[in-house]
């Protein structure tokens, strides 16, 4: 006899319901789902089991025999029946993986209203690396996984959502432009959980694309029950994080005096006297004190406000849900006015559904962006220049902020201050980029249970992005005679601005199929097995269309007719396609000892036939110990040791073995000569030279590891050691000239890497009303260049453009900073020249290299009844990087550096000069009596001038330490609550970036800001760039 | 049935195998202007003092100081072996293989002019072994005069086929922007650049340039009559525009892009054009009078040189032509190949020379001895022909020819090396006590302000870091003061 039983199931943790709970009918199909508010309801017959299952409890079975059962679970503390989701997006006992995993769920990654899926999650994961690259709202996210490996291809991860490979484009992005990269376009709110596949191990699976790690991002579904409305909402106030600091000793001029129109601080020191400053126009010209304006550089910037509104209505039967979630996010950034304005729409769709054996799951996902950009680094040159290298070139004593009035008399284009820079807010105003963005991505995915060990899957995805970019600079041409145009006190006359208009058309596809087998089977009480076998097809590319015009014929107007010059247009294509066979299998011995097997086939299109199949194995164990030997005390809970090896590969791009012309395009130095030429075409031989014989790169990875638990899991330690070997190399290896070609794309080098991360994590205070969570996380990355092609002493990453390098060399670390240094005599004495300023060395010498000596994370969770407080503190040691900034500022007599021996004639110290015979060769040294002058200090702090010494400043220790995140957090009283209709509220406060501590040399940028990508070539530093925010802001979570 | 890469066949770029000369000829012309009549125009200039670096940018100071480094000048090197020399040499290949001789002689010209700039430079450089891509990855470098004797044997090769004979098809005359097809002309630049490179042995195979040279009269060779570059050769219409990428390119890198505070006239030229009344300061520098700047010193301060911040820049248009060889430098060489050996009339060649020099920019001579070679001054002395014939081709190549001025300095010694700095008052004081010694100095050169090398003028370009790092072929550096290997020695 049949009976309706119902009740409500809490966890024994917090008295809380817990909404989706499994309540099962022992022996049947038959079962339910707790509601949001914990409660079930099932009809079962008197005296059968029910069994309660949900992940991270321990599953409970209950005798009906009341109508009325009322269960409480208990978390499972032995980590024992905790789920993850594993490569291919497959859900498996987290026990069973010999590798290290990190999930984070969607708590974490929404803390604090972080706009992009993993902007939450800096300091918080060991071997997880994220960072802003840019300031601005919609910029790119840089995501390492471990460390670098690559030299010249992606060291990106593979980003994979539920169960399909994400196009991670950054269409149009280059070094004066950030539109942000496509991973960053998905909702936040929108995630379940994310899933960090660090090593090949785990990532073997996914052959050919794994070998940089992968991030498998699984969002929400709906639960059966009565429709659940989730509101979120957040203002974040956002505002300069670090600014660089003058010196505020010496103001405006050059060579030691007082000039009215120069751009640096190289003239006297402060009087504090009023004086007349800037330009004269009609015989009028402004006054004010001759001393250095405080905060005058952070006055340059306003706040900005970002806003984060999420609506989500989630519910379904037993046999379908439904999840539809609305994202919008508008923001305006901290650049006065609507040049950093950015706005994205999220829809998303998640349906499920069964009939039977078969089940469905589709996904579709529509976002829709558009943002304007500040050009960073230096404008095109000729046509345009950058607010950021102007905001650099304003002395110390003229107010930035009254700049703002760009077209007053005294600030416009004729009569701004000095004819060497620009206003920065005309360029700010009259110069701009608008990218703009529609995206769908999504999947369907079938099933088909054959039988109760064997299900059949297929899954198809898509990914298509159309976007698109507009980029202007506007017109500008100082009238001859005016201030700008020739009579400030040098005759020095600014170039026009030519302007120009670009419009940039981009579309990414990626297409993704898979059939499988998944089979599952418990042969005895002493083995299981389970397992997939399966094909992947997947096709992706690109199609992009950039045309540009100079010289606008109108100023102010921006279409590409309004020329008279010609568009040049490019477009580019690319397509590639890759073929994989993979299985993986499991087996399980007395739920304590796994074995797990990948194998992976990949053949790629990108690759010639004979080169392009490869197969990528893995296998992994994992050995629960304190399961084994049935551990029972409380002091120790938990002892798994793992170990595993994996293989993958990184593909290469398309049309990469066969050797092509190109367009003519020839080089000046400063500005091309580009063919068709006078209506004649022009190709030349491509310099690079391409061989058939190429091979994918390939990733050889160890990985050993241990999880404990102690103390009846009040302190867990999770440690891990790897080492990753990438060979074959697809490297652009720089050949001499002399044999027709600039490189050669060739296999070669060999990278290793190895490090160690800790997770730590403790409960120090648990009682019924005060629980304190702390977590640590340390890790240490150290990846070295074994070999380099023959012949070749180094391969040249990235470049300033004044001479300093970052490259790879055979036997040394990777990313070695290297740059001029001064040439020193057999007693070690610096030679100077007859000027008296350091020689350069013939070759470059080595400053450092780039990787931290660790990175560590502490995180801490405070909760006291229903507030928690939460903080995050990241400490980066260690390493160098390279500083455009710091350059210009040096050049411009601003950093506090220039004020060396207070500005008055010295003799470099320790310095000979050299003895020449009549053939300019060197027969001795004599000791150098030359003085740099008081006019000639600035020249000793210029680039050109004394090439010697300048990256001595310009290289700066990489080190900080931030204050990542705060917030807190207050759960509304469910009494309260309930009045309004809402079975959960939650308000909180945070902030974001709130504190930069930097090293004591480094006055000038925030290391970890860059305007050269996001890949290993950001790691040489930056180039003018924008700085870093810190954001404040409030948040209110409400669910009906 | 279809493979799964025969998507991989790029359709950006087309495959090389489609290569023709009528592409890769043109690329490769463009690709030597840009260099000669771009970077190295700009230490050419400086170099044979033209034009200095201004106070109030920092640009050359490098170049102006003779302080480069290998580091410094690996574009150039690279544009015009990677650029243009294996442009042309594709191009040699594949008109032969089409039996397109006439881009075989065009392609051998070019071939063997960017070579020339390139041993004049760097007194060594890969030839023998040089394009073979993987085949050779650190070709042996050749001595200068080896290359010499090599690329005189291809351009003599290439004027043994029937070059006139071959046909352009279609517009591909219009692919020739040196002459518009015109093969009398390729043939007359031919004989020109080797009448060039065998003057260039004068002092150290002195017996191969006259034996050359002889040879090239014995034949009946004919000269350039019309000047060889990027420019219309009918109506002197320069190709270069006003448009993006198609700008001269001294214009487009000092002016267009830097903003043209960089450049400033030398008070070396300037003193000389002053002296001679040339009306060539007008072409060169806009203006009649033009003010100049001290050679490198550009770290004097306004108080102390006030005159500096008003100094001229030298007056380039997005519209000027880029010269090879021009008909001025023609009869120049001519003259001196007269004066040496007696071959042709010097006093004659000269006279055309002058008259070319001017009618370059449609300007008459002035009446100064410099200009003149009456029938007295031909029992002159060697040298004193010698350096009149030097100064009016050093007089006639600023603007985008700058690199031939440096060239014959160090070939010939003139102008030459001033005792006094040119702040002195000597150095521009007329004190003409003998009206054909004049003790004036206008025009010598004088050491930069700024020089780093102790007193001696740079004589070469070291090599550069790009060849440097990757051919371990590469030989030992030398000083940038050491003269190439037909260079005066240094005194």
């Amino acid at each position: 006899q049949n009976k309706t039983i119902t009740g409500t199931v809490t966890s024994k943790d917090d008295g809380l319901p817990i909404p989706g709970v499994t309540v099962k009918i022992k022996g049947s199909n038959q079962g339910a789902q707790t509601s949001n508010d914990g409660k079930y309801s099932i009809s079962a017959a008197d005296g059968s089991t029910l069994v309660f299952s949900f992940i991270g409890y321990t599953t409970q079975e209950v005798v009906a025999t009341k109508n009325i059962i009322n269960v409480t679970l208990s978390t499972d503390s032995k980590q024992l029946s905790e789920i993850v989701v594993t490569g291919l997006g497959i859900n498996k006992a987290k026990k069973t993986l010999g590798y290290a995993q990190t999930t984070v769920k969607n708590e974490d990654i929404n803390r604090s209203a972080s706009i992009n899926a993993l902007g939450g999650l800096q300091g918080k994961i060991a071997g997880v690396n994220i960072s802003n690259v840019s300031g601005a709202s919609g910029g790119s996210t840089k995501i390492i996984l471990r460390g670098y490996t690559s030299l010249t291809g992606s060291n990106a991860p593979l980003y994979v959502i539920d169960g399909v490979p994400l196009n991670n484009a950054r269409s149009g992005s280059d070094d004066n432009f950030d539109f942000g990269n496509n991973a960053n376009d998905i909702d936040p709110n929108s995630i379940d959980n994310i899933s960090f596949l660090k090593g090949s191990a785990a990532s073997a699976i996914y052959g050919s694309r794994g070998s940089n790690g992968v991030v498998v991002i699984t969002t929400k579904k709906g639960k059966a029950g009565a429709p659940v409305v989730n509101f979120s909402s957040a203002a974040t106030v956002t505002d300069v994080a670090f600014v660089y600091k003058p010196q505020s000793e010496f103001g405006q001029g050059w060579d030691g005096h007082f000039v009215l129109g120069e751009n640096g601080n190289w003239g006297p020191k402060y009087t504090g006297q009023t004086l007349p400053w800037g330009s004269i126009v009609d015989n009028a010209q402004l006054i004010r004190p001759f001393s250095f304006i405080k905060n005058n550089v952070r006055d340059a910037f306003d706040r900005g406000l970002e806003l984060n509104n999420n609506i989500s209505i989630a519910g379904g039967t037993d046999a379908s849900t439904y999840l539809i979630s609305y994202n919008n996010i508008h923001s305006n950034g901290v650049l006065p006015g609507p040049a950093d304005k950015f706005n994205r729409n999220n829809f998303s769709f998640r349906g499920t559904t069964s009939y039977k054996k078969f089940s469905a799951d589709v996904s579709m996902n529509y976002v829709s962006k558009v943002g304007n950009f500040v050009a960073t680094g230096q404008g095109p040159t000729g046509v345009g220049t950058t607010f950021y290298e102007n905001i650099l070139q304003i002395p110390g004593n003229i107010p930035i902020k009254d700049l703002r009035d760009y077209k007053n008399t005294f600030f416009n284009v004729d009569n701004y201050y000095t004819p060497f820079a620009e206003n920065p807010y005309w360029n700010l105003n009259e110069n701009g980029s608008r990218s703009k963005s529609d995206r769908f991505y999504g999947n369907i995915n079938l099933n088909f249970k054959a039988t109760d060990w064997l299900t059949i899957n297929f899954q198809q995805g898509a990914d298509v992005t159309n976007s698109g970019a507009r980029i202007w600079y506007n017109s500008n041409y100082p009238l001859p005679g005016s201030w700008v145009g020739g009579a400030n006190t040098e005759g020095a006359v600014r170039k026009p601005d030519v302007g120009s208009v670009e419009e940039d058309n981009f579309q990414n596809f990626e297409y993704d199929s898979k059939l499988q087998a998944l089979f599952n089977k418990k042969f005895s009480t002493d083995f299981d097995i389970n397992g997939l076998i399966g094909v992947n097809y997947n096709d992706r590319g690109s199609r992009s269309h950039i045309s540009t015009v100079e010289v606008l014929a109108i100023p102010d107007f921006f279409n590409l007719s309004n020329s008279s010059n010609k568009p040049i247009s490019t477009e580019t294509k690319l397509h590639q396609r890759l073929v994989g066979f993979y299985a993986q299998g499991t087996l399980g011995f007395r739920d304590y000892l796994y074995l797990t097997v990948t194998g992976r086939n990949d053949i790629t299109s990108t690759l010639a036939t004979g080169n392009n199949s490869y197969f990528y194995p893995g296998a992994n164990i994992a050995y629960v110990l304190s399961q084994a030997l049935g551990f029972t005390n409380k002091t120790v809970t938990y002892v798994k040791l793992r170990g595993s090896y994996g293989e993958t590969g990184s593909d290469t791009g398309p049309y990469q073995i066969y050797n092509t012309l190109k367009q003519t395009n020839s080089s000046l130095g400063f500005g091309n000569l580009l063919f068709p030429f006078n209506g004649v075409a022009g190709f030349s031989i491509n310099d690079i030279l391409y061989t058939t014989g190429l091979k994918p790169e390939r990733v050889k990875d160890y990985e050993l590891g241990g999880e404990f638990r102690f103390l009846d899991d009040r302190l867990g330690l999770d440690f891990t050691y790897y080492h990753k070997i990438r060979k074959d190399q697809i490297l652009n290896v720089p050949i001499a000239p002399s044999t027709g070609y600039a490189s050669q794309l060739i296999n070669f080098g060999e990278l290793t890497e190895h490090g160690y991360e800790v997770a730590l994590n403790a409960t120090p205070v648990k009682t019924s009303w005060v629980k304190w969570d702390f977590n640590y996380t340390f890790s240490r990355n150290r990846t070295m260049v074994k070999s380099l092609p023959p012949g070749l002493d180094k391969v040249i990453l990235n470049a300033d453009g004044y001479g300093g390098q970052f490259v790879a060399m055979a036997g040394q670390p990777l990313g070695l900073l290297q740059a001029p240094v001064p040439a020193y005599d057999p007693q070690g004495h610096v030679i100077v020249d007859s000027q008296g300023y350091p020689i350069a060395a013939a070759e470059n010498g080595t400053y450092g290299n780039f990787q931290h000596d660790f990175v560590m994370g502490f995180n801490n969770t405070v909760r006291v009844k229903d507030f928690a407080l939460g903080f995050t503190l990241e400490w980066d040691k260690g390493g160098k990087f390279y500083s455009g900034t710091a350059d210009l500022f040096n050049f411009v007599g601003a950093d506090p550096k220039t004020t060396y021996n207070d500005r008055n004639p010295f003799i470099v110290p320790n310095s000979v000069q050299r003895v020449l015979d009549d053939a300019g060769n060197v027969i001795g040294y004599r000791e150098n009596t030359t003085q740099i002058t008081e006019a000639n200090n600035d020249d000793f702090y210029y680039t050109t001038s004394n090439k010697a010494l300048a990256w001595s400043r310009d290289i700066l220790d990489r080190s900080f330490v931030k204050l990542r995140e705060v917030t807190l957090t207050y759960n509304l009283p469910k009494t309260f609550l309930r009045k309004l209709g809402a079975s959960n509220a939650t308000v909180g406060v945070f902030g974001k970036n709130l504190i930069t501590w930097l090293p004591s040399g480094n006055h000038v940028v925030d290391p970890e800001v860059s305007n050269y990508g996001t890949d290993l070539a950001s790691e040489y530093g930056e180039f003018r760039t924008a700085p870093p925010l810190r954001y404040y802001g409030a948040s209110l979570k409400v669910t009906f | 049935c279809s493979k799964i890469n025969d998507i991989n066949v790029s359709p950006n770029d087309p495959p090389i195998e489609k290569a023709t000369p009528q592409v890769l000829f043109p690329s490769a012309v463009m690709s030597t202007a840009g260099q000669v009549g771009g970077e190295l125009d700009i230490i050419g200039g400086i170099w044979s003092q033209y034009w200095t670096q201004s106070p109030i940018a920092n640009q050359f100071k490098t170049i102006d100081s003779y302080n480069l480094q290998r580091q410094d000048f690996n574009r150039g090197y690279n544009e015009l072996f990677a650029g243009a020399l294996a442009d042309y040499q594709l191009g040699i290949t594949k008109a032969k293989e089409a039996k397109l001789y006439n881009f075989y002689l065009m392609c051998t010209v070019m071939k063997a002019y960017t070579y020339e700039v390139l041993v004049d430079l760097y007194d060594k450089v890969p030839y023998t072994e040089a394009f073979q891509g993987a085949a050779k990855l650190n070709p042996k470098f050749d001595d200068g005069f080896a290359i010499y004797k090599g690329l005189i044997a291809e351009i003599d090769a290439a004027l043994a086929t029937d070059y006139k004979g071959a046909p352009f098809v279609g517009s591909s005359a219009s692919t020739d922007f040196v002459f518009g097809g015109t093969m009398d002309y390729w043939l007359k630049f031919a004989n020109t650049l080797k009448l060039k490179m065998y003057l260039r042995m004068v002092n150290t195979h002195a017996a191969e340039a006259e034996a050359g040279i002889r040879a090239l009269y014995a034949a009946h060779a004919q000269f350039l009559d019309t000047d060889a570059g990027v420019i219309e050769s009918s109506d002197k219409v320069s190709y270069f525009t006003d448009v993006t990428d198609q700008r001269n390119p001294i214009y487009a890198y000092t002016v267009f892009n830097l903003g043209g505070n960089d450049l400033r006239a030398s008070k070396t030229l300037v003193s000389w054009l002053t002296a001679h009344n040339d009306p060539r300061a007008t072409v060169y520098f806009g203006t009649a009078s033009p003010i100049s700047i001290d050679q490198g010193n550009y770290t004097a301060p306004q108080s102390a040189q006030p005159s500096y911040y008003s100094a001229t820049a030298p007056a380039f248009k997005a519209t000027d032509p880029v010269y090879f060889l021009t008909k001025a430098e023609s009869h120049f060489l001519q003259a001196e190949a007269g004066v040496r050996y007696g071959v042709v009339s010097a006093q004659t060649e000269f006279l055309n020379g002058v008259t070319a020099a001017f009618a370059q920019y449609s300007l008459s001579a002035p009446a100064d001895t410099s200009y003149q070679w009456d029938n007295t001054f031909n029992s002159a002395s060697t040298a004193r022909k010698i350096k009149r014939i030097i100064y009016q081709k050093w007089a006639s190549f600023p603007n985008s020819h700058a690199l031939e001025g440096f060239f014959d300095q160090q070939r010939t010694g003139y102008p030459e090396i001033s005792d006094v700095y040119s702040t002195n008052p000597l150095y521009t004081e007329d004190t003409r006590i003998d009206p054909l010694h004049p003790i004036n100095h206008s025009g010598q050169w004088v050491y930069s302000k700024n020089g780093v090398t102790g007193g001696r003028f740079p004589k070469r370009l070291v090599f550069p870091d790009s060849e440097r790092s990757r051919n371990s072929s590469t030989p030992a550096e030398v000083p940038i003061t050491t003269p190439v290997w037909w260079g005066l020695p240094n005194k």
